[in-house]
């Protein structure tokens, strides 16, 4: 029964998050802790495999198009699983308030930018996006490699530390800093989060934390979700579907907001 | 030029993740179905084998993009390479940090 719940939920966090840019990870923890009754720590990492699941198989359809720059992404791994690692281990001295209040925050800041941004997820959404076809991508060559190690760093700290993807950090500031076409940098990023997923899980699975009977019907549901979703995310009208999914996550915060005060009082 | 032109490159990491993302989804398929009929603890090892094979699917991709950077004698790219793995190995070699 469990199981059931479990794929189906995959299923609707991979096909919204390939609908819509918000990705599965930030809405799955915080799912898992407060509905399936497991520590939010073995949440996250639970909910890192899907993640992987979600790069791999996006990723591998970039990667066939050509848009993705190997080179850059690889640079940049350096530092996107730096961050990951160290974020992952330190996880294991955190309590679960600390973690639960955090998570809290960051549903909120999320859900809060993308209010204030009026609905847009992807970043840049109003530039348009170029049909793809092998050799129409422009000369480029990428700049400031500090400032996008630096911003790597940090978006590779998140991931270890709340089980998310990062990529609202690092596409725009590989396309907007470092001088890479969106394309290239939304394909880029995409191709970095399993490397980057893989560095923390590493780390909770050998802390016990990922739950392969949890981890498993998940990644089943995510993984037929994410390419329905995909293959749909053209054609349908995201609008609504992204202020449904900010409600849901204003919901999750709350929710974890409550059960922080329950603990206290 | 960062951005090379490469198709044959870029089709063989592909070629590892869809490997991977398909091996894993039939692996993890297999144990739920195998959870429905039976109990136990073989549904559960099959379930583990899929998320393993999941865990190490972007390690291999970082270890063949070293070992063909390296053939191409583009020695910065590959050390680079080899530096993420070393990270990466970091993480199943070092301190758990469990509490």
């Amino acid at each position: 029964m469990i199981t059931a719940l479990l794929v189906i939920l995959g299923f609707f966090a991979g096909f919204l998050g390939a609908l819509t840019g918000i990705g599965g990870g930030v809405l799955l923890s915080p799912i898992l802790a407060l509905h399936f009754d497991i520590s939010i720590r073995q949440a996250i990492g639970t909910s890192l495999v899907a993640v992987i699941t979600t790069s791999a198989a996006s990723s591998s359809v970039h990667l066939q198009r050509h848009t993705t720059d190997i080179r850059l992404g690889m640079t940049l791994e350096l530092a996107t699983a730096f961050g990951a690692a160290v974020t992952a281990y330190l996880v294991g001295y955190f309590n679960r308030n600390a973690l639960e209040g955090l998570f809290a925050g960051f549903l909120l800041y999320s859900a809060i930018t993308i209010l204030t941004k009026g609905g847009k997820v992807k970043p840049l959404e109003d530039e348009p996006i170029p049909a793809v076809e092998e050799g129409v991508i422009p000369p480029y060559e990428p700049k400031r490699y500090p400032l996008g190690l630096a911003a790597s760093l940090v978006a590779g700290a998140l991931s270890g530390l709340l089980g998310i993807g990062g990529g609202p950090i690092k596409v725009p500031v590989m396309y907007i800093f470092m001088n890479v076409p969106l394309v290239v940098a939304t394909a880029t990023s995409n191709f970095m989060i399993g490397v980057t997923a893989a560095a923390s899980a590493i780390v909770y699975y050998r802390r016990g934390d990922i739950l392969v009977q949890y981890a498993a019907p998940l990644a089943v549901g995510v993984f037929v979700g994410s390419l329905l979703g995909a293959r749909l995310a053209p054609r349908i009208h995201t609008k609504v579907v992204v202020y449904l999914l900010v409600g849901v996550m204003f919901y999750l915060a709350g929710h974890l907001i409550l059960h922080l005060l329950r603990g206290w009082l | 030029m960062s951005q090379v032109r490469e198709p044959d490159f870029d089709r063989v990491v592909a070629l590892v993740l869809r490997i991977g993302a398909f091996g894993c989804f039939f692996i993890m398929l297999a144990g739920l179905i195998d959870g429905l009929f039976v109990g136990g603890h073989i549904p559960v090892d099959i379930e583990r084998a899929g998320v393993l094979l999941m865990l190490a699917t972007p390690v291999v991709r970082v270890i063949v993009a070293c070992f063909l950077f390296f053939q191409e004698k583009d020695w910065k790219y590959g050390w680079i390479s080899l530096g993420v793995l070393v990270i990466l190995m970091l993480g199943s070699v070092f301190g758990i940090g469990e509490h």
